[in-house]
């Protein structure tokens, strides 16, 4: 078990870092719901705006 | 003490202690904070260092949601329920007021409607096969458990699907968020919210008293509910925003699915605002990730400095089955419920939402039929 945790944990650290070099990042970092129209943490629009 | 026994205290520690391990937390902890760093993003690292501190209380004092929702189902107990409720009262003094007086602050709210209760209910099934939650599945994996390795996998890829669903449950309607500061202010809102955490303690203990089991919590809920209340307003003060755990599976298994070829951009879903830049920008520029990180750093860090780390064994066949099933459905039951535990409960009441208390009692009987499920993959029901 352990042996796998250290290919998990070196994996997964490389995988964020390839990741962040890779990829735009803005100033903040930010949730879902920080956008306008939001109304949920993962983004999801409020009932009133669908039904527009 | 001596000094031949302190000397002898602290052998034994250091040979306890997983050098190994310790450094990979440390060492994968401190480049995830001068990668944030180096983007000049001081409340990235705040968030990753209160990701940390959560790993590190979570696993110290043993919290356990999944465990006290069942000990109170089964058994009436109600000690854990109530240490919850502590760190959800805590949190909400910083939150509800903040979130409704400062504009670049806000609570977690949800819309009502039938894909919150249906994903509370499938999220309440799969903790119970799972053995652990959206905070749990962290630490516990971050802790050393193999098995939960299995549910965090599965956990990502259901997440993944429940993104999918989303969209389509949603267009079934429901109604917009309710929450208590909009109607009352923030200090009416934080008084009606708080209000609401007495009355349900008050309810939880009458059950746990007419079945004759303990409502007191234990030391380590009482402490440990008391620092984690207010690592979730440190890292409310660095995000904006309570804490989550869930979007940020969901990210990384879209990552990873794009990554083998899968377009996902296509879907309702990831052309919100708000996951479709998630899913482009770096994975450090989310919230819920730096936490993510930060607790599972954390949690090996204090499993690695007091004893040798992920030594046990790996569970039975039928034990890692339901690891993987009860992962599969908390990932899915998660983005249709709009979060887990910490982000739709915790997150939700500390916020005076009304989602955070549907939330709750649409997970209790998904637990329930859970717990009824346990024996067919050898784990007990109590």
């Amino acid at each position: 078990m352990r042996t796998i945790y250290i290919i998990v944990v070196l994996l997964g650290v490389a995988s964020i870092l390839v990741d962040h070099l890779s990829s735009p990042s803005s100033g903040r970092a930010l949730s879902p719901e920080d956008f306008a129209g939001a109304c949920a943490p993962c983004g999801a629009p409020c009932p009133s705006t669908q039904k527009k | 003490m001596s000094t031949a026994s302190l000397a002898a205290s602290n052998q034994d520690a250091a040979v306890r202690m997983d050098r190994l391990f310790l450094g990979l937390a440390l060492g994968s902890t401190a480049i995830l904070i001068a990668l944030v760093l180096l983007d000049h993003q001081p409340l990235s690292a705040m968030l990753i260092l209160g990701g940390f501190g959560l790993g590190i209380a979570f696993l110290k004092a043993e919290f356990s949601y999944t465990a006290s929702w069942r000990r109170f189902l089964t058994r009436g107990e109600a000690g854990g329920l109530l240490g919850g409720l502590i760190v959800i009262a805590i949190c909400a003094l910083a939150v509800v007021p903040v979130a409704a007086l400062m504009p670049k602050f806000g609570g977690a709210i949800a819309p009502i409607g039938p894909s919150l209760v249906v994903g509370a209910f499938v999220f309440g099934i799969g903790m119970q096969l799972a053995n652990g939650c959206g905070s749990g599945t962290l630490y516990t994996v971050g802790g050393g458990s193999g098995r939960m390795l299995i549910t965090l996998l599965f956990f990502v890829i259901g997440s993944v699907f429940g993104s999918l669903l989303l969209p389509a449950l949603l267009s079934l309607g429901g109604a917009d968020p309710v929450l208590a500061s909009d109607y009352l202010g923030p200090w009416g809102g934080l008084a009606a919210t708080l209000v609401s955490i007495a009355m349900a303690a008050a309810l939880i203990i009458a059950v746990a008293r007419s079945r004759d089991a303990n409502f007191v919590p234990s030391r380590n809920y009482m402490i440990g509910g008391v620092i984690i209340g207010l690592l979730c307003v440190v890292v409310f003060a660095a995000g904006g925003h309570p804490w989550s755990v869930t979007f940020g599976y969901t990210v990384w298994g879209a990552k990873a699915a794009t990554a083998l070829g899968f377009d996902l951009s296509h879907s309702a879903f990831w052309q919100w605002p708000g996951p479709k830049r998630a899913l482009v920008e770096s994975v450090l520029s989310d919230t819920s990730s730096l936490t993510d990180f930060g607790m599972l750093f954390g949690a090996m860090a204090a499993a690695a400095a007091s004893k040798p780390f992920a030594m046990a064994a790996w569970p039975p066949a039928k034990s890692l089955l339901a690891a993987g099933i009860g992962g599969l459905l908390m990932g899915c039951g998660a983005r249709l419920g709009f979060g887990c535990n910490i982000g739709a409960f915790v997150g939700g009441v500390a916020s005076g939402s009304l989602h955070g208390w549907i939330w709750f009692l649409a997970a209790l009987p998904g637990c329930l039929i859970g717990i009824r499920l346990r024996p067919l993959f050898g784990l007990s029901r109590e």
